[in-house]
């Protein structure tokens, strides 16, 4: 009886240690960039009493770790998030339909079906307007915006001028991203908006002379102002301190800065269209929270959810019904800026796979040799999912 | 009998998360999506010039294919590491007791996680921070030198190779250093009664002597070499351009983001096909002495 009574104990206390297990939530967002969503999680803490850890991890880890771990049925997050969909629709079978937590909500970014099945949902969205600068930087030195190329070319070279500052555009480096989002806002705004879509779905190819041209007579011209790669959040710091004039970068980096009321943004003159995109989260089906799981989508996707995320700054909405009436100052104005442009599908994360390790790898080559530019285009083309077949 | 009963549990385990995944792995190497393909993905990768680009190789353009660039890394590294080791042990060995602490700085090397050490060469080599750049730079040195090392592929293969020296000479240096203390000393003050010169000790004793030691750390710092993933993975992640991947990494990038396992297991083959030969060929050569 006395054991009887100590296994029944030993089960109880395994229960409580069970149940004291948090629902882990596994994104990509670390410091600064991951304040915000924190705050998120914790309101769905204190609403609901469900305890939630979240974990960092970069797209290109789950993209190692996920697959072995669904192999052998197993999950180390019970509601994740990544940007890349091309990942999600690979291993849609492993994740849970969310249908029922998503109905007749007005998504302004398309949800990842698979076979009738919603598996990635958008939450949140963001866009890479173009090039940041630091509105006391530019009023201390009287520079304005351009609005021609040459306007441009002219800023670019008095930038270099300034004492103090090594070149007048910094460029981000990590896994390569932060370059490819800058050719990308080249080539939607000299090549256009169908020669972007073309070269995803691999209808016009890299080498062909229209693409080329948008390289040899823009991108090119730029590079011989714009820094080597350097580790993109060591770029911002340097960008923000007046070593460089002007930064590419998502908007995400409002919630970055120290002072966002002091960041302005201009487009590549003539730019019709910016690209956007959104991050999208599943439950993998073999979570053991997934009940859990599932009260946290549906609350990160609701109004408030969606409402108190994009008021902490850094991400703009995904639901038609949230509105620019919730966002801080430097969203509303960006809102405002890219509200009359198109938003155009990321290239790199759209296409994916081997072709975007190449695409971010590529061009940190030509960044730093642009006299390699037929060698790029040609390697582009033949990683690119069409030409494989 | 009890021999096998004592192994058995150790065999076990080897069969099952080395052999059989080993098995599998050579078995998939033979197939495509399609089913059979033979020799058809080793083929592929001679063809691919991501792996085998001897033509860019003998024009001295980077880059030049991973499995060249592992050889390259063979060259270099495994001689430097190897010599530097055997000469720091040495020069420990008859310095006093307090420059041990320069020998224990030099094994932090070997004791930092590869990952931690990739992290560190990024930073050692980067144009605004790197001690390196900023020391050529001073000198007088152009770029690409006096810039960031991973970002330009003439040097972003040299500069992991020459970070990996420091983070592999303190492995060298310790088995060599252990090698020393097995010498007996008498042979050392027989030679001094002789006179033989320092140099003279180095070669005719320290060096024969140490031969077996030598042999065990080459074949070691040899299979370090051929698969090196970690500090190109956090470094350079084979770049710019490819100037710097090796063939784990190529295997890394087929399994995981072409998502395609027979590409990745073909050169998993291949990077055991080379090794194992060289392997055996240091292993005979330690045998016959």
């Amino acid at each position: 009886m006395r054991s009887l009574k100590l296994g029944i104990g030993f089960v109880v206390l395994g229960l409580g240690v069970l149940a004291a297990e948090p629902l882990v939530v596994i994104g990509p967002w670390s410091g600064a960039e991951a304040d915000p969503f924190v705050a998120v999680l914790e309101a769905f803490q204190k609403e609901t009493g469900i305890a939630v850890e979240y974990r960092v991890m970069r797209a290109e880890d789950i993209a190692t770790v996920f697959p072995a771990q669904f192999a052998a049925g197993l999950t180390p997050g019970d509601l994740v998030f990544t940007a890349w969909g091309w990942w999600v629709k690979e291993f849609a079978e492993h994740m849970v339909d969310v249908s029922e937590e998503i109905a007749n909500i007005p998504f302004t970014s398309e949800p990842i079906v698979v076979e009738g099945r919603a598996v990635g949902i958008p939450y949140v969205t963001w866009v890479k307007p173009g090039f940041w600068y630091r509105k006391s930087f530019f009023a201390a030195h009287g520079l304005t915006p351009p609005t021609s190329w040459e306007e441009f070319l002219a800023l670019l070279e008095k930038l270099e001028t300034i004492p103090g500052v090594e070149k007048a555009a910094a460029s981000g480096d990590g896994v390569g991203w932060p370059l490819s989002d800058m050719t990308e806002h080249f080539i939607i705004t000299f090549g256009g908006l169908d020669m972007h879509l073309g070269l995803i779905n691999g209808t016009i190819k890299w080498q062909s002379p229209e693409v080329r041209a948008v390289f040899e007579n823009y991108l090119i011209p730029f590079l011989t102002h714009a820094s080597e790669p350097i580790e993109w959040t060591a770029a911002l710091d340097m960008w923000w301190d007046g070593k460089y004039g002007i930064y590419f970068m998502g908007n995400w980096l409002t919630g970055m800065v120290k002072d966002p009321t002091d960041l302005g943004v201009f487009t590549l003159p003539g730019c019709k269209a910016v690209v956007g995109g959104t991050d999208y989260m599943f439950i993998p089906k073999y979570s053991k929270r997934a009940e859990d799981a599932r009260k946290l989508l549906a609350f990160l996707v609701s109004k408030e959810g969606v409402a108190l995320r994009v008021s902490k700054g850094g991400k703009l909405s995904m639901r038609a019904d949230v509105g620019p009436e919730n966002y801080p100052p430097a969203e509303a104005a960006l809102a405002k800026a890219v509200g009359a442009l198109t938003i155009a599908p990321d290239m790199d994360d759209t296409i994916g796979g081997d072709w975007q390790r190449a695409f971010w790898d590529q061009l940190k080559l030509l960044w730093v040799k642009p006299a390699a530019l037929d060698d790029v285009l040609r390697i582009l083309d033949e990683l690119h999912p069409a030409a494989k077949g | 009998m009890w021999g096998f009963f004592f192994i058995g549990p150790g065999l076990v385990l080897i069969l099952l998360f080395v052999l059989w995944p080993a098995a599998q792995t050579l078995a998939l190497s033979f197939l495509n999506k399609d089913g059979f393909a033979g020799l058809r993905n080793f083929a592929n990768l001679f063809g691919d010039k991501a792996i085998w680009d001897p033509a860019r190789f003998l024009r001295r353009e980077p880059p030049w294919g991973a499995l060249l660039h592992n050889l390259v890394w063979v060259c270099l590294h495994l001689p430097i590491t190897v010599a530097l080791g055997l000469f720091l042990a040495v020069l420990f060995a008859k310095a006093p007791n307090w420059v041990s602490i320069f020998r224990s700085a030099l094994f932090l090397g070997i004791v930092t996680p590869m990952i931690v050490g990739g992290v560190v060469i990024r930073y050692l080599f980067e144009g605004h921070s790197g001690i390196i750049p900023q020391i050529l730079g001073a000198l007088g040195v152009g770029k690409p030198w006096s810039s960031g090392w991973m970002a330009y592929p003439e040097t972003a293969l040299l500069g992991l190779i020459v970070g990996s020296t420091w983070l592999w000479t303190g492995f060298s240096m310790v088995l060599h250093s252990a090698g020393l203390s097995s010498i007996d000393p008498e042979l050392f003050e027989a030679a001094q009664i002789d006179g033989a010169s320092e140099w003279a000790q180095f070669k005719y004793i320290t060096v024969p002597l140490l031969r077996p030691v030598t042999i065990v750390v080459a074949v070691l710092t040899l299979f370090w070499e051929l698969k090196i993933f970690d500090i190109v993975y956090v470094a350079t992640m084979g770049g710019p351009g490819r100037a710097s991947t090796v063939l784990a990494l190529e295997m890394y990038f087929a399994g995981f983001r072409a998502l395609d396992p027979y590409k990745a297991s073909a050169i998993a083959t291949l990077i055991t096909a080379v090794s194992v030969p060289l392997g055996y060929w240091f292993a005979a050569r330690r045998v016959r002495r």
